[in-house]
């Protein structure tokens, strides 16, 4: 009897909470998405070269996701908390027809374990896809080859991991609506529909000026980070402040204001004031404004950072490439620093390792970088010394031009740079090849191209063969592919957590709007049947209620667009700079997720509230 | 004079199989331009039903009815909305001003519903809300007002469309004696002014005395029709008041 009255009312629920479901689901996919990176694309690959972030990344995850059940928990709270206030009345009737209140509370706990159950399982089946998404976004975000790294996986560690949270989430949720039913007076159920709502006149006059201060905010803090340009902006606290201040500001100021503005802007031509159902979708719009311009705030803010998230992660790969082309200039490098003590002849140690080096590499150069005699060279702040011959060879090797200036000269730093694979970490002089014999040897630096097949089982050969001779001698090995990967994980990291957060808190403040809408949406049908008395038509009134919730959803998206807008004009340079765009593919895809989260709750919103409106 | 609104053998009957409840049991009824009619009638006696049929709210299960030489049962969807609009106004018991929009508004609002010229709009309300008191409380949200101001102002919205006909339903049934009585010397003097048509449903004997016709209504039927003629109020209301006691003990709570 009890599961016949719970799988009713949940099949009620699918459609008139639709959000509630929404945000469950989201939530489960969300969670279970981010929990289930160790095995997918990008840190399989990391995980795949023992790569040292993989560690730290898995932990960070784990934190954050404490704190996105938290937030994830709240919002459930709080949905609930609004599912059971528009049910009050049928509760009510429940405790009159005689249920027990402890009865009431088990219907309440079939009812949300039947929807935890679904939402679950849907979430669940949505986070595999978009976990596949996620795999194919980072692999070709960081053009790893993708072949057996691409494959759609279910991960029941992850899955475990969601189910015991969500759980608990929903335990929690079936505890307090209990709390909430049996701590309720019975007169306070039945009369639940009615409520006491305070309107206060708020003159006009005082919106406009709002308003005004609001823009001038905005353009202050506009002029501030378009002046100093990003770069200082960001950095110099005394800019950084005032301006994210004043944007904040202007940002609130503009939400809470802008309907008063347009209200009296509209008021002063009767020709639209009076046209349709303007007046009451504006006083609607006014009469709501004070419990929606917080929301509304945060969810422009939540969007501009989302936004900027897929911005800065336009240039991300461009910018990965240009520093690994500079820290590594070689496939791999080898420092012998005993060099003075015993030089290497890597070609035997190779062929007598079983390795073809001819085969296997496509270049490789042997150098001995000496100790710097001021007495030789003449040139006092330096310790290492290079012939001009070898440091031709390399810069040759890297497509520039062979040595050109006066013999002996110190190397800038940059140049240095370009010599090995790694860090030398040596003040270079290039001197003639003759004055080499004055010198004693210091380092031995070891460098080399793989040829294009199987780079990495060269690498792991090379290294086998290379890292014994750490027992006598000091020996540093370091490759392209190590640095390459150092550096995906980092990204990878802030990556994974931007999206991570950024996510969480575009859920939570799609659903709160939504929430907020609904519940404004059901508070209103008894004004759409006065209209509707009045004689206004269904479509008439369909549009207002979709204006109405289209005002408080895309306000935010406007202004969010504004200020990236003038966000991406200050951070052009640092892009430019940065060099291709050539992962706009991916940023769109996930612009394009944002976009669908946003939409698919604005479009459950307005379905909602038009049907409402309709049936008012 | 022409005739309004005409009822023929209206019936109105809820329910389905063994179970039939006849809410209106073959009614006719008819209204001149200018008239006041009240319609009086115990609860269950039919009064909201025929209300909601002759507002186009509800569809009755048979007979016909004219309003303004239009055959209301044969209008569909947006048609009905039109004629609603145009045609009719509507006064309630609890007066259903949108909380959100000021006095002004809410009386503007349906003549926007009807697309009235917007330039017109302006110095409609303000003359309406001049015949019934309430200039000086148009810049008012109705939480703002007293009730009985709240009470004229929906009588200033659904007048201000000049519609054929005016239906209120129990106007007086939330407010105190002082207002009802401002109210309904409003109404009257409306009435008498504009030449407007009103068909008034009431419990009370007393709001009912101000009208020149009193319908009584009792299960679905009409009962009986009382002419004012040239009677003073005091007499007419006496008059009310013997039918409502031969009516019987269904009209226990009228007093």
């Amino acid at each position: 009897m009890f599961s016949k009255l719970a799988l009713r009312n949940v099949r009620r629920s699918f459609r008139d909470y639709g959000v509630y479901l929404l945000t469950l689901t989201f939530g489960v996919c969300l969670f279970y998405t981010f929990n289930s990176i160790d095995g997918q694309g990008a840190m399989a690959y990391l995980s795949r070269n023992k790569n040292p972030m993989v560690e730290p990344i898995m932990m960070l995850v784990d934190i954050f996701s404490v704190f996105v059940a938290v937030v994830l928990a709240c919002l459930i709270l709080y949905a609930n908390r609004f599912l059971l206030r528009r049910r009050k009345r049928e509760l009510g009737t429940y405790l009159l027809l005689g249920l027990s209140q402890g009865q009431v509370s088990r219907l309440l706990f079939l009812e949300t374990g039947l929807i935890g159950i679904v939402s679950l399982a849907a979430g669940l089946a949505l986070g595999v896809a978009a976990s596949f998404g996620m795999s194919a976004l980072t692999l070709s975000m960081f053009e790893i080859n993708v072949s057996g790294m691409l494959a759609l996986t279910f991960s029941p560690k992850a899955a475990g991991k969601t189910a015991l949270y969500f759980g608990v989430i929903f335990l929690l949720v079936m505890a307090l609506s209990g709390v909430q039913v049996s701590k309720s007076k019975l007169i306070d159920l039945i009369h639940g529909e009615r409520k006491n709502e305070v309107l206060k006149p708020r003159p006009l006059g005082v919106a406009v000026f709002q308003f005004v201060l609001g823009v001038i905010c905005l353009l202050a803090a506009y002029a501030i980070l378009l002046i100093f340009g990003m770069a200082l902006a960001v950095a110099i606290p005394f800019l950084c402040f005032p301006m994210l201040g004043l944007g904040t500001l202007g940002t609130l100021l503009i939400f809470r204001s802008l309907s008063g503005f347009v209200m009296k802007f509209v008021q002063s031509r009767p020709g639209l004031y009076f046209r349709d159902l303007h007046v009451f979708t504006l006083r609607q719009w006014i009469s709501k404004v004070h419990t929606t311009y917080l929301a509304q705030t945060v969810v422009c803010i939540l969007l501009l950072l989302a936004i900027g998230i897929t911005a800065s992660s336009l240039g991300l790969n461009s910018t990965l490439s240009a520093m690994t082309d500079g820290e590594a200039p070689f496939d791999i490098t080898v420092q012998n620093q005993s060099g003075d003590t015993e030089l290497i002849d890597f070609d035997a140690l190779f062929r007598a390792g079983g390795f073809d080096p001819e085969e296997k590499l496509a270049w490789s150069y042997d150098t001995v970088f000496y100790y710097n005699e001021k007495e030789v060279t003449g040139i006092e702040d330096a310790s290492g010394a290079i012939r001009v011959s070898d440091y031709d060879a390399l810069m040759v090797r890297q497509g520039q031009s062979a040595y050109a200036g006066p013999l002996p000269a110190l190397l800038e730093w940059q140049e240095e740079d370009k010599l090995a694979t790694g860090n030398l970490g040596l003040a270079c002089v290039v001197i003639p090849d003759d004055m080499a014999g004055q010198l004693e040897p210091r380092r031995q630096v070891w460098s080399a191209d793989y040829s294009p097949e199987d780079k990495e089982g060269t690498e792991r050969q090379l290294l086998e063969l290379v890292l014994p001779l750490r027992e006598r001698l000091s020996v540093r090995p370091e490759t392209r592919l190590s640095i390459y990967a150092d550096m995906v994980g980092n990204k990878i990291l802030a990556l994974f957590l931007g999206l991570y957060l950024g996510f969480t808190f575009l859920l939570a403040a799609a659903a709160v709007l939504a929430l907020q809408q609904l519940s404004q949406g059901a508070d209103n049908t008894g004004r759409y049947a006065v209209l509707r008395r009045l004689g206004a038509e269904e479509k008439q009134m369909k549009r207002s209620a979709v204006q109405q919730v289209a005002l408080a959803f895309l306000l935010p998206l406007a202004l969010a667009l504004v200020h990236s807008a003038v966000g991406m004009k200050a951070a052009n340079d640092i892009i430019a700079t940065a060099g291709r765009i050539d992962s706009a593919a991916s940023s769109l895809v996930t612009a394009g997720v944002l976009l669908a989260v946003y939409g698919g709750y604005f479009l459950a919103t307005a379905l909602a509230c038009g049907r409402m409106a309709k049936n008012a | 004079m022409a005739e309004i609104l005409t009822v023929t053998d209206l019936k109105k009957v809820y329910g389905k199989g063994g179970s039939l409840t006849r809410a209106l049991d073959g009614v006719s009824l008819s209204l001149e331009a200018g008239e006041f009619v009240g319609v009086m009638g115990p609860s269950g006696s039919g009064k909201t039903t025929l209300l909601n049929c002759v507002s186009t709210i509800d569809r009755p299960s048979a007979g016909s009815i004219v309003i303004d030489g239009r055959e209301l049962t044969k209008l569909k969807g947006r048609e009905l909305a039109k004629f609603r609009r145009e045609r009719l106004g509507f006064i309630f018991q609890d007066c259903n001003l949108l909380d959100t929009l000021t006095a002004y508004e809410n009386i503007a609002l349906s003549l926007s519903i009807i697309r009235a010229p917007a330039q017109k709009i302006d110095r409609r309300v303000r003359e309406m809300a001049g015949l019934l008191g309430i200039s000086d409380c148009l810049d008012k949200y109705p939480y703002q007002m007293s009730g009985g101001q709240q009470q004229r102002c929906a009588a200033a919205r659904a007048m201000v469309t000049r519609p054929a006909l005016v239906l209120a339903d129990e106007p007086t049934g939330a407010l105190d004696s002082k207002s009802s009585q401002l109210l309904l010397d409003r109404l009257d003097e409306l009435n008498r002014e504009l030449g407007a048509t009103i068909l008034m449903v009431t419990h009370d004997a007393f709001t009912a005395s101000c009208c020149r016709k009193v319908v009584f209504l009792r299960d679905g039927q009409i009962f009986l029709e009382l002419h004012r003629e040239n009677d003073s109020r005091k007499a007419f209301f006496k008059k009310i008041i013997q039918v409502v006691t031969a009516m019987g003990g269904g009209m226990a709570d009228v007093l």
